[in-house]
């Protein structure tokens, strides 16, 4: 590089001083027409020239000077051993957390309410119309709260408000940690009775309450009480449970809540669970129920026995299961129990006819049966048969069968249309049902709603 | 009839004796094969390895089977994906599985998106906006770079839980690595092709694996997430595929085939059918196999559109 810049500056030198010696000494071969006026303006521009080579060449020695002063390349750094490395990277990530920390900080500030529970409202509605006219029923608003209570608790809440009143339907307390695979519950519930009578309204496959559910449950099967439930440490799925409480059964006028008792007063149940894979796309749930009360107080000492027995199957193929399957659900419940019966009786010595309530053990079964097929993501439709004894002596046993077809608009909302044939004691009926359930804020697929 | 009480009892102790992993070492739950194959690579005979889901399942509704109950109840460690993607079916079984060492936040709940830049992370959280998943898109095991991020995760949740045996999951994580790093080396090189190819999926699910290879998504026949289309979105998703020349329509396999299908012939697509975990289809066997047949199966229709235009 250097000696191509001396090689220039040695060139422009000759090239100059050769053009000013032709300029002052002119040779016989000059033309004699040439003006002092263009030779002037050679002059001019032959000094523009030098002057702009000049510069170059200015710029070449700077090049040249920068580029014999510049150091050596450094010599290859050594790998740094393997704690060096590792020192390194953990700089780095303190560094880096260090930028970001303050970012983090404002994110956790501005989320002071994540130790609020979860809630969520359920609004369910139905409109109905039969042989007396026709409703809309608000049937109700439910908020539902839920969240840990410490590491070894959790809990959640249920307030039901309705056309008439405002209650809390559950607020259970379950234990997260025993050992032994123990759960304990503890407050008001719905107790672990059969599959669907600890369903929620408007979790139901179908608008209404089975009526076998409704008469010998007494609706859902909320009670107050404790319940222990156990997972038998096995591959087969088995699960125990038993409870005691007040009573069973919201609308179960036997007895009040608010009352002492004594300990055969209380209403005491065992159940167990299984469930058996047949297959991958084919599966059986079985479990059954006793609900047992020593002394039931009304009844002057009389004990009461339901029993329960619920199937159900699935079809569910694994690769369609959001949009194809099938579900069979039955439920057999028998109660036995000492129930008031009405005689009519003759006095021998005035030969007046009296009125007479006596106790009389009363063996009642009933059942519900429903398949529901599922047609698309969005339909499906079912079929529910029921067949019903009444728990008192003497009246007429009920029937009554009911297509349905619901359509989901996505997994919070829901439009269902039911049609309903009943024969029951008061007569005959033809029912029609719209039902529109949405749910807002948190929702969670529980495992004893399936 | 006391032949019967035998039987009864006989049946009673198969059931209750318990069968499986009596002498096995750790107990391993996951929640989607790709997961538990990654394990059995990481962990080789020091893991038990079960999956809940089989691959052909739709992950956000796993049937809730009463049957995983005994298994998560005795897991040692549970490894999901994260994101909520099992949200349909986790939580809910954790809560009756009654084993404190899975609970969220334990040690052996092993979150694999731990080191996920997640995609379609939501701005607004509105349901209207369809199932969204708030932490982003949970899908990311469809890019393989990200699997390198979820068996990195399954490595360090199981030495968090066993750090004596660190160094064995460290070295065999190592070796997971090396083989998934010539594997993406050599699908990115194959999957040239794919730059620029645009197509719509029926759920938002192909966003990581299009992001890796340079396709472009565009649109899904579900309206938003979890909402099943509207005849009028079917339209409109027609007319925008056809105004910005989109020929590829992708149907993965847990969702309907007729409407994926009719769109594709409306709109002179070409319909590929997809897994999204492995195990959708029997060449999937395992995670390599899984991302392979994705990438094969791309390539095959992208050929076919090129032939088609020429």
């Amino acid at each position: 590089m250097r000696n191509t810049a001396q090689a220039l500056v040695v060139a422009t030198v000759c090239l100059f001083s050769s053009h000013v010696f032709a300029q002052g000494a002119p040779g016989p071969s000059r033309p004699a027409a040439v003006s002092p006026q263009e030779l002037q303006r050679d002059l001019e521009t032959m000094k523009k020239q030098l002057e702009e080579m000049q510069q170059k060449i200015r710029k070449q020695e700077e090049m040249i000077k920068q580029l014999s002063t510049q150091p050596a390349p450094p010599p290859p750094v050594a790998k740094p051993s393997p704690e060096v490395e590792e020192q390194i990277r953990q700089k780095v990530r303190e560094d880096i957390m260090r930028e970001i920390q303050p970012s983090l900080s404002a994110a956790t500030r501005t989320f002071p309410s994540l130790f609020n529970p979860s809630i969520g409202l359920v609004i369910d509605t139905v409109g109905s119309y039969m042989r007396d006219g026709g409703n809309f029923e608000f049937r109700s608003a439910e908020l539902g709260l839920s969240a840990t209570v410490d590491p070894f608790a959790r809990a959640y809440a249920f307030i039901n408000g309705t056309q008439d009143s405002v209650q809390v339907e559950e607020a259970a307390i379950v234990t997260t940690s025993l050992p032994y695979n123990l759960t304990v519950k503890g407050g008001r519930f719905f107790a672990d009775f059969g599959r669907l009578a600890h369903f929620h309204d408007h979790e139901l496959p179908f608008v209404n309450r089975p009526i076998v559910l409704d008469q010998y449950v007494g609706g859902e099967s909320q009670a107050d009480g404790v319940e222990v439930s156990w997972l038998a440490p096995t591959s087969q799925y088995i699960n125990l449970t038993a409870g005691t409480y007040n009573k069973m059964g919201a609308e179960n006028e036997r007895v009040s809540n608010s009352v002492p008792r004594t300990l055969p007063q209380f209403t005491y149940l065992g159940k167990a669970a299984t469930f058996f894979n047949l297959g991958d796309a084919h599966s059986i749930d079985v479990g059954a129920t006793v609900a047992y009360t020593p002394q039931v107080a009304i009844e002057s000492g009389a004990q009461r026995q339901l029993w329960g027995v619920d199937l159900t199957y699935r079809y569910l193929p694994p690769g369609e299961a959001s949009y194809r399957g099938l579900t069979w659900g039955t439920e057999v419940l028998y109660n036995t129990e000492r129930r008031p019966f009405n005689t009519v009786i003759q006095d021998v010595d005035t030969g007046e006819l009296i009125s007479e309530t006596t106790l009389k053990r009363r063996n009642a079964f009933g059942l519900y049966s429903y398949i529901e097929p599922r047609l698309s993501r969005r339909f499906s439709a079912g079929f529910e048969f029921e067949w019903v004894e009444a728990l008192d002596p003497g009246v007429v046993t009920t029937t009554a069968f009911s297509p349905y077809i619901t359509l989901w608009a996505s997994e919070f909302q829901r439009i269902r249309l039911q049609y309903s044939n009943i024969a029951q004691p008061g007569g005959h009926d033809n029912a029609g049902f719209i039902q529109w359930t949405v749910i807002l804020g948190s929702h969670v697929h529980g495992f004893r709603d399936r | 009839m006391r032949r019967l009480v035998l039987l009864g009892l006989a049946l009673v102790f198969m059931f209750l004796v318990p069968s499986e992993g009596a002498g096995a070492t750790i107990r391993v739950v996951a929640t989607i094969p790709d997961l538990a194959d990654m394990a059995r690579h990481i962990g080789g005979d020091l893991l038990d390895v079960k999956s809940l889901a089989t691959g052909v399942e739709d992950i956000h509704a796993v049937p809730m089977k009463p049957s995983f109950v005994p298994l998560l109840n005795r897991a040692d460690v549970v490894l999901l994906l994260g994101l909520e993607a099992e949200h349909a079916f986790l939580p809910a079984l954790l809560e009756v599985a009654r084993n404190p060492k899975i609970q969220p936040n334990a040690p052996g709940y092993i979150d694999c998106s731990v080191y996920i830049t997640p995609l379609d992370v939501p701005t607004r959280i509105d349901r209207a906006l369809g199932d969204q998943h708030p932490m982003g898109n949970p899908h990311y095991n469809l890019d393989p770079v990200h699997g390198k991020d979820m068996a990195r995760a399954i490595a360090d949740g199981l030495a968090r839980n066993y750090p004596e045996y660190a160094a064995t999951f460290q070295k065999n994580l190592a070796a997971y690595l090396a083989t998934l790093d010539a594997a993406i080396a050599r699908w990115q090189r194959e999957a040239a092709p794919l730059r620029g190819v645009k197509f719509v999926s029926y759920h938002p699910d192909m966003i990581y694996f299009a992001e890796r290879f340079g396709m472009e998504a565009v649109g899904t026949i579900e309206i938003r997430a979890g909402i099943d289309p509207t005849p009028s979105h079917i339209v409109e998703l027609e007319e925008m595929m056809r105004s910005k020349g989109v020929k590829l329509v992708v149907r993965e396999l847990v969702y309907p085939a007729n409407l994926a299908q009719t769109i594709a012939q409306r709109t002179g697509a070409q319909l590929v059918e997809l897994p999204y975990m492995v195990g959708g289809v029997p060449e999937a066997k395992d995670y390599l196999s899984f991302i392979n047949y994705n990438v094969q199966t791309m390539l095959k229709a992208a050929a076919m559109i090129k032939d088609a235009q020429n």
